[in-house]
C-alpha cells in the first residue's frame, strides 16, 4: 500500500465495521411484542360491523391477554372457589407434581450440580423459562455483587460463602420446584410449535403449506386424537399425549427431547389457545346479528371453560379383558367389516383396507367424470386411512383402535359405531364387534408396515 | 461482554478473529514485517484453536462405544497428519513473503517444468493417502463389514433387536413381538426413544420411509445414511447407561434441525421391563385412564 488513506479516515472505517461487529454478535435480540388477531371466518362474520372486530379483539385480550403475556380472566365466581386457571400447577395430581419435580431435577441436572457445588456463577437457566431466569438473576446478582467486592478487596472469601449458603435452599427450589407460568409456555410455543401452528393457534404457521396434513388448528376445540366420547375437549392427558408420542405418519413429531415439565407447560398453552379461539368463533357468531353484545362474553367465555372441565368424564374403556386375536375372532371381524347393515367399514376403507371403497369420494356436483375428495370440517381434503399401512395416527395399540371405532373422529367421517342403533334401540355393532373388527383392521398390515 | 468470553462458543472465536483481522488490515501499514506477521498469525491461530478446542466444550462429545476409540484413533491420526501439512505450508508461504519481499519491483523470474519436483509431490500425496487407506481398514471393517456383526449374542442380522425407521422428520423404532416377529401385529412402537440394553452387541436394520436420511450418534461415533427401499443393518455396542443423541445428519427438508432422538443405555434387566412394560400396554383397556382421571 503505497498511497495509504489518511489516518483519521481508517479510524472511521475501523471503528463503523467494529461496531457491525458488535451488533451482529448481540447474543440477547430484543423480544417482539406479539399480539393475537382475528380469524378470518370472525372477520367475514363481522364484516358489516368494524367496530364491533375492534370491540371482540379487545374483548379476547382481557379475557386471554397477549402473547407476550397470555393470562385468563379470572370471574368472580371462581374466585370465591379459590379457582384460577392461571396457576395449573394446582390442577395436577400429586404423583403429577413428583413426575415434573423428578423431570426438573434431570432436565436442570448441571445447574443443580453447580448450585450443591455453590458455584453460583456456573448456573445458566434455560432461554425460554423467562420467569425462571428472572428470579434466578435476582439471586445471582447479589453474588455477582458480593464477587466483585471480593475483587476490590472490600469483601472477603466467607462473605461469598455466607451468602452462598444462605440462598442454596431457595436456588435449588427454584429449579427443581419450576412450573412454567402462562407466559414462559408462550415462549417455548413462540420457538417450537409457531411455526406450524399459528400464533393464533389457527394452523396458519408459515410452514403450514408445505404440510399435508395440515397442522392442527385448535381454534375449534376439536381434537382429533383423544380417549374420549362425543368430541369432548381433550384432557390434559390427552394433548400430552401428542406431545410425546407425536403423531405417526405426520409432520407432528415427538418432543421427548424438552422435559415433562415444558410439554405439561405447552399443553397449558395449546388450552389457552383452543378455549380463546372457541370463545372467538361463537361470539363472532352471535355478533354477527347486531353487532358487539358485551353482556354474551362472560356466559361464552363460561360456557367454553365448562366443555373442557367435563372432559374426563367421557373417557372410553373397556370393562374386563381385551378378546385374544384368535383366527376365528379375526375372520369374525372380516364379517363385520364388510357387513354393509352395521358397521360397513368396507364402504369407505375399500375390500381389503386399502381406503378405496365406493364413499371414499363424492361425484363431482359440476359433473365432471372424476369424483372429489370429501372434506373435513377444517376444510381439508380427507380420505380414509388406507389400513394396510398401520400407520395410526392416534395410537397403535388395540385400545386406541377401539376408541376410534367407537367414538368415530371428531371433525371428520368416521363415525362413532357406538350409537349405531337398530330399530329396538340395541347397538348395532357391540362391544365384542368392536373388537373382532379391531383385530381384523390390525391384522391388516401384519407384515406390511414401514 | 460476555461475547467476547472465547467460551461462548465458536461464534465468539471466529467473531474475534475476524475483528482482530479488521483491525490490523485497517490500522496497519503493510510493510514486509506486518505481511509476514498477519500470514504467520493464520496458522499460529488455527492451531490455537484446535489446543483450546478441548477446554471451550467444542471436542468429541464423550464415547461410550467400542466403535468409539478406532474412530477417535482415525480422526487423530489424519487430525496430526493435516496439522504437520498445514503448518509446513504455512512456514514455507512465510518464509517465502519474508525471503522474496522484493522493495524495487522488477521483472520476475520464469521457470517452466521440474521433474523432481513433480516427483516429489506425487508421492508424497500418495504416500499420505496409502497411509491413511491401510490405516482405516481395520476400523472400518469392523463396524461395517458383514463377517464382523455380531453372531453369538441376541442381536444378529436376522434378529435384529428393532428396526429404525426414519421419516419427515422422526424416527420411529419397531421392536419385535415376544415370539421375535416383525411381522407379526404386535410389534412394539417406540418414537423418540431408541432402547438398548448396555454391554451387548446391539444389531439394527435402517430404513427411511421418505427421502434420505441419515442416523448418527454423536457419543458412539456411529453414522450410516437411510436410504428409502433399502434395509440395512448396523451394529455397536453401548458401554455406558445414559441417554445420548440420536440425530439426523442429512438434510432431509425444512424440519431437518427438529429430527432428534435419543438413545437410552439402559442395564439388561432395566431394558427387559421397559420392553415387557411395552407388551403389557398392549393388553391395556383404557381403565387406567379412567383412574388417572380420579
Amino acid at each position: 500500500m503505497s498511497d495509504p488513506q489518511p489516518l483519521r479516515g481508517r479510524l472511521a472505517i475501523a471503528a463503523g465495521l467494529f461496531g457491525l461487529l458488535l451488533a451482529a454478535c448481540d447474543p440477547e435480540p430484543p423480544r417482539p411484542e406479539l399480539h393475537y388477531t382475528l380469524s378470518a371466518d370472525s372477520k367475514q362474520l363481522l364484516a358489516d360491523y368494524p367496530a364491533a372486530q375492534d370491540q371482540l379483539l379487545g374483548t379476547l385480550g382481557m379475557l386471554f391477554g397477549s402473547p407476550s403475556n397470555p393470562r385468563y380472566a379470572v370471574p368472580e365466581e371462581w374466585i370465591d372457589d379459590e379457582r384460577n386457571p392461571n396457576d395449573a400447577w394446582a390442577e395436577l395430581s400429586e404423583a403429577r407434581q413428583a413426575e415434573l419435580v423428578a423431570a426438573n431435577k434431570k432436565a436442570f441436572a448441571t445447574p443443580l450440580a453447580a448450585l450443591e457445588r455453590g458455584d453460583f456463577a456456573a448456573v445458566e437457566p434455560a432461554r425460554e423459562a423467562l420467569d425462571l431466569q428472572a428470579a434466578w438473576g435476582e439471586i445471582r446478582a447479589g453474588y455477582d455483587e458480593i464477587a466483585a467486592a471480593m475483587e476490590a478487596g472490600t469483601k472477603s472469601r466467607t462473605d461469598l460463602d455466607k451468602y452462598v449458603a444462605e440462598n442454596k435452599a431457595d436456588a435449588i427450589a427454584l429449579f427443581t420446584d419450576w412450573y412454567p407460568s402462562l407466559r414462559e409456555s408462550a415462549e417455548m410455543y413462540r420457538t417450537q410449535c409457531l411455526h406450524c401452528h399459528g400464533i393464533n393457534g389457527d394452523g396458519k404457521g408459515s410452514t403450514a403449506e408445505f404440510l399435508n396434513p395440515t397442522p392442527r388448528d385448535y381454534q375449534r376445540g376439536a381434537f382429533k386424537w383423544t380417549a374420549l366420547n362425543e368430541k369432548a375437549r381433550p384432557r390434559r392427558a390427552d394433548l400430552y399425549g401428542v406431545l410425546e408420542n407425536g403423531v405417526n405418519g405426520t409432520a407432528m413429531l415427538s418432543f421427548k427431547r424438552f422435559s415433562a415439565t415444558q410439554l405439561e407447560g405447552l399443553v397449558d398453552y395449546v388450552r389457552l389457545l383452543s378455549i380463546r379461539g372457541e370463545t372467538e368463533r361463537n361470539l363472532a357468531r352471535e355478533d354477527a346479528e347486531e353487532g358487539f353484545k358485551i353482556e354474551a362474553v362472560q356466559e361464552a367465555y363460561l360456557d367454553v371453560w365448562s366443555k373442557w372441565d367435563k372432559s374426563a368424564e367421557f373417557v372410553i374403556a373397556y370393562d374386563g379383558e381385551i378378546p385374544e386375536a384368535t383366527p376365528e375372532v379375526i375372520e369374525h371381524g372380516r364379517v363385520l367389516y364388510n357387513d354393509a347393515t352395521g358397521a360397513n367399514c368396507v364402504s369407505c376403507h375399500g375390500v381389503g383396507g386399502l381406503g378405496d371403497g365406493p364413499s371414499a369420494k363424492e361425484p363431482d356436483p359440476n359433473g365432471g367424470p372424476v369424483p372429489i375428495s370429501k372434506k373435513d370440517d377444517w376444510g381439508n381434503p380427507l380420505g380414509p386411512r388406507d389400513l394396510t399401512q398401520g400407520i395410526y395416527r392416534g395410537g397403535d395399540r388395540p385400545i386406541d383402535l377401539y376408541r376410534r371405532l367407537y367414538a368415530g373422529i371428531n371433525g371428520t367421517y368416521m363415525p362413532a359405531h357406538s350409537t349405531i342403533k337398530d330399530p329396538q334401540g340395541n347397538r348395532k355393532v357391540t362391544d365384542e364387534d368392536l373388537w373382532a373388527i379391531v383385530h381384523y383392521v390390525r391384522s391388516l398390515s401384519k407384515g406390511k408396515r414401514l | 461482554m460476555s461475547f467476547l468470553n472465547p467460551s461462548n462458543g465458536a461464534w465468539s472465536i471466529l467473531a474475534l478473529l475476524v475483528a482482530l483481522l479488521l483491525v490490523l488490515v485497517t490500522f496497519v501499514k503493510f510493510t514486509r514485517l506486518w505481511t509476514v506477521i498477519l500470514i504467520a498469525l493464520l496458522p499460529i491461530l488455527g492451531v490455537w484453536t484446535f489446543v483450546k478446542a478441548p477446554e471451550w466444550g467444542l471436542w468429541f462429545p464423550k464415547d461410550v462405544s467400542t466403535h468409539g476409540a478406532g474412530m477417535d484413533s482415525l480422526f487423530n491420526l489424519i487430525l496430526w497428519m493435516v496439522a504437520i501439512t498445514f503448518v509446513l505450508t504455512e512456514v514455507g508461504l512465510v518464509w517465502c513473503v519474508f525471503r522474496y519481499h522484493d522493495k524495487v519491483p522488477g521483472k520476475s523470474l520464469f521457470t517452466h517444468g521440474s521433474h523432481k519436483l513433480e516427483m516429489i509431490w506425487t508421492a508424497i500425496p500418495a504416500v499420505a493417502l496409502l497411509v491413511i487407506a491401510f490405516a482405516q481398514i481395520g476400523t472400518f471393517k469392523q463396524i461395517k463389514f458383514e463377517d464382523h456383526w455380531p453372531t453369538g449374542g441376541p442381536y444378529s442380522k436376522d434378529k435384529p433387536i428393532a428396526h429404525v425407521i426414519a421419516y419427515q422428520f422422526a424416527w420411529l423404532m419397531r421392536y419385535p413381538d415376544a415370539n421375535g416377529s416383525f411381522d407379526s401385529v404386535d410389534v412394539i412402537e417406540s418414537p423418540f426413544d431408541f432402547v438398548v440394553p448396555v454391554d451387548t452387541d446391539i444389531m439394527f436394520q435402517l430404513k427411511s420411509r421418505d427421502v434420505l436420511h441419515s442416523f448418527f450418534l454423536p457419543n458412539l461415533r456411529l453414522k450410516q445414511d437411510a436410504v428409502p427401499g433399502m434395509t440395512i443393518p448396523m451394529w455397536f455396542q453401548a458401554t455406558e447407561v445414559g441417554e445420548y443423541d440420536l440425530i439426523c445428519a442429512e438434510l432431509c427438508g425444512w424440519g431437518h434441525y427438529k429430527m432428534a432422538g435419543r438413545l437410552i443405555v439402559k442395564s439388561k434387566p432395566d431394558y427387559e421391563k421397559w420392553l415387557a412394560d411395552k407388551r403389557a400396554a398392549l393388553k391395556s383397556n383404557g381403565t387406567a385412564d379412567l383412574e388417572a382421571a380420579e
